[in-house]
């Protein structure tokens, strides 16, 4: 009974902190919050996709981390090698750690019950997958730096497939 | 230079009754290119070209003599085998533009700047003589992606994309020890440093049986035309042309050869060059319209025969680069008309202002080379990033399709191992003393080389799984 409340305070909290890093994304034009943003989100990407190869026993679900980790690990190259060139001279350095949000994201996972967990898992990468197609599209459309903006374009239907297929995995459960 | 275009175009028209000069190598150098010495910027923009009606040739001005492949200055070769390739890029990008747009005015000049950039293409090819081997065209292209991929990765002020150029220089430098093996194995009667005179050294670079790589090991990051600079621009055009032309060469005549060893080297080797044209092809911005694209293509061509007529030493050869020059600032004033005309863009909003100071030229770079070795040949690609080797995790999908495509035998080890079978010892030319990198010296501790180390435990390993 505290293990099932636990993980609807654990789900509600990631909801609430979800929601507010969509509506943070949708205004993100600066290339430092960029570059930072994106960073966290690939990080946090391939951590929780390691948890779900751990953890979920659906071939279907453990398909789809195996390709987030390949999918964010590019992105995360892809932005080292725009922070080598010269177009990006002058923006930070992408942070080596977690942010406090993705932080609890990550423990809630690794802490849900096994027979939720692939719900949780699925909840989680909607809310990511549309926090970081936000920033995506936002960056790409208004963001400051030309190299950054190329970034964010290339990465944009990436993520919008992992979000279409992050929906219609938590579709095909609840049916 | 524009003066008088029909008058370029009558002193060329006479090439192919000219006869080849004798050359002597050993004292025929190129023109010096140091900084300062071309300091006067070029920008086609500001000249007049020959009209396009009077660009055609007939058959016999396009037939021209070609050049004596024993007397041939290396580098004139060189710029031969290169501005084809420009040329085959202009020609193959018109079609793939004329294969997007449904506006009948758009197709119609590409068709005509087209017509004309196939006879550019004919008159360059058709300097290579039929009596010079396929195998000492090798040699030529292989010159040729060494001493262009290094000339553009020191001119390079992009730090990612000099690593870019740097990362293939290695792999193409080893083709070059590869063939030329292949060569004295096949008893040409000819060794490769006939071919590429005492300017560019043959020596392993990158082993080539560590080049193959998984496909998204290619994929590298893109420049943006609007925040790069000129330079970069200009050179990612000029190499991704380059390179596509070896691909196609090796495709196409890499099943000439009788002998298995070589059929099998060159289509070896020939997968080498599809991961090279994907490598460059990628850092080329891909959000550029048709029209701009197609006005930077013929920008370029501009650069490239200014760059040629400038450094050749071919007084016969340096008359057709001209006469190209003259053609090429005409499809540029159209490729601008259009751009202008059809997507309401002006070149000069995108151009450098002040053209480009430099031409690109084909020089020694042995030390250059050199120290590119010592600090690069261990290095592998994983996605767009260069890292040594030995940090790719044990289940990397390099070592993957390493397994895959070298099982069975590796042909470029083949043609070293046979030739010291044969002759005692491999082909190297070397004018600078020892390999810089220890492992690769001829009797080196070759299994010092990470490459080795690493790919010995990964077979270590597999074994004790099985």
């Amino acid at each position: 009974m505290a293990g099932t409340l636990k993980h609807t305070l654990d789900k509600v909290t990631d909801t609430v902190g979800g929601t507010a890093g969509k509506m943070n994304a949708s205004s993100v034009t600066s290339s430092d919050t960029f570059v930072e943003n994106a960073a966290i989100g690939n990080r946090y990407e391939i951590e929780a996709a390691r948890i779900a190869l751990q953890r979920s026993r659906s071939e279907p679900i453990k398909l789809f981390a195996q390709k987030m980790v390949l999918d964010h690990t590019t992105a995360k190259h892809q932005m080292s090698s725009a922070l080598e060139m010269r177009e990006t001279k002058g923006v930070a350095m992408p942070p080596q750690s977690l942010d406090s949000r993705r932080e609890s994201m990550l423990k809630h996972l690794a802490e849900a019950p096994d027979d939720s967990f692939d719900s949780a898992y699925l909840d989680q990468q909607v809310l990511a997958h549309e926090e970081t197609e936000t920033l995506m599209r936002t960056y790409a459309h208004s963001g400051d730096n030309s190299q950054l903006r190329s970034v964010a374009l290339g990465t944009l239907p990436v993520v919008q497939r992992h979000l279409r297929d992050a929906k219609m995995m938590k579709e095909q459960r609840a049916a | 230079m524009a003066g008088e275009p029909a008058g370029a175009l009558m002193r060329f028209s006479c090439v192919g009754r000219l006869t080849q000069p004798s050359r002597n190598l050993s004292t025929e150098k190129p023109l010096s290119t140091k900084k300062g010495t071309f300091n006067m910027g070029f920008n086609p923009l500001h000249e007049r070209g020959i009209p396009l009606e009077r660009q055609m040739r007939n058959w016999s001005e396009l037939n021209v003599t070609p050049y004596d492949t024993r007397s041939v200055h290396p580098y004139t070769r060189c710029r031969v085998i290169f501005m084809n390739g420009i040329e085959v890029e202009s020609i193959i990008n018109s079609h793939n533009f004329a294969r997007h747009t449904a506006d009948v005015g758009v197709k119609q000049k590409l068709a005509m700047v087209r017509r004309a950039e196939q006879q550019q293409q004919k008159a360059v090819n058709w300097l290579i003589p039929g009596d010079e081997s396929t195998l000492a065209r090798t040699i030529g292209y292989e010159q040729v992606a060494v001493d262009l991929t290094s000339w553009l990765a020191r001119q390079e002020p992009d730090p990612y994309l000099k690593k870019v150029y740097e990362f293939a220089l290695l792999e193409d430098f080893d083709h070059l020890y590869r063939y030329a093996n292949l060569m004295d194995l096949m008893g040409e009667g000819r060794l490769a440093q006939d071919i590429t005179g005492d300017y560019t050294e043959i020596l392993p670079g990158r082993p080539t049986i560590f080049q193959h790589r998984d496909p998204h090991e290619e994929l590298n990051r893109p420049m943006t035309l609007t925040a790069a600079s000129p330079q970069s621009v200009m050179n990612a055009i000029t190499i991704t042309a380059a390179e596509q032309q070896t691909m196609n060469f090796y495709m196409n005549v890499g099943n000439i050869p009788e002998h298995p060893l070589a059929r099998a080297m060159y289509l070896e080797i020939a997968q080498i060059e599809e991961q090279h044209v994907s490598h460059y092809e990628s850092i080329l911005d891909p959000t550029l319209g048709w029209l701009t694209n197609l006005v930077l293509h013929e920008y370029n061509e501009c650069w490239l025969y200014w760059s040629c007529m400038q450094t050749e030493v071919d007084s016969r050869i340096k008359a057709l680069w001209e006469l190209h020059l003259n053609m090429e600032i005409e499809h540029l004033r159209v490729a601008c008309e259009m751009l202008r005309d059809v997507d309401g863009i002006e070149a000069e909003s995108f151009l450098p202002a002040d053209g480009l100071p430099e031409p690109l030229t084909f020089e020694p770079n042995k030390e250059y080379v050199r120290d590119v070795l010592q600090r690069t040949i261990e290095w592998t690609s994983w996605d767009s990033q260069f890292v040594p080797i030995t940090d790719l995790p044990a289940d990397h999908r390099y070592f993957d399709y390493q397994r895959k495509v070298n099982a069975g035998g590796v042909p470029t080890e083949q043609v070293i191992s046979q030739h010291r079978e044969k002759h005692g010892g491999e082909y190297r030319f070397a004018t600078e003393g020892d390999h810089p990198v220890a492992s690769l010296r001829e009797n080196g501790p070759h299994d010092q080389l990470s490459y080795w180390q690493v790919e010995t435990k990964m077979a270590r390993e597999l074994e004790g799984v099985r």
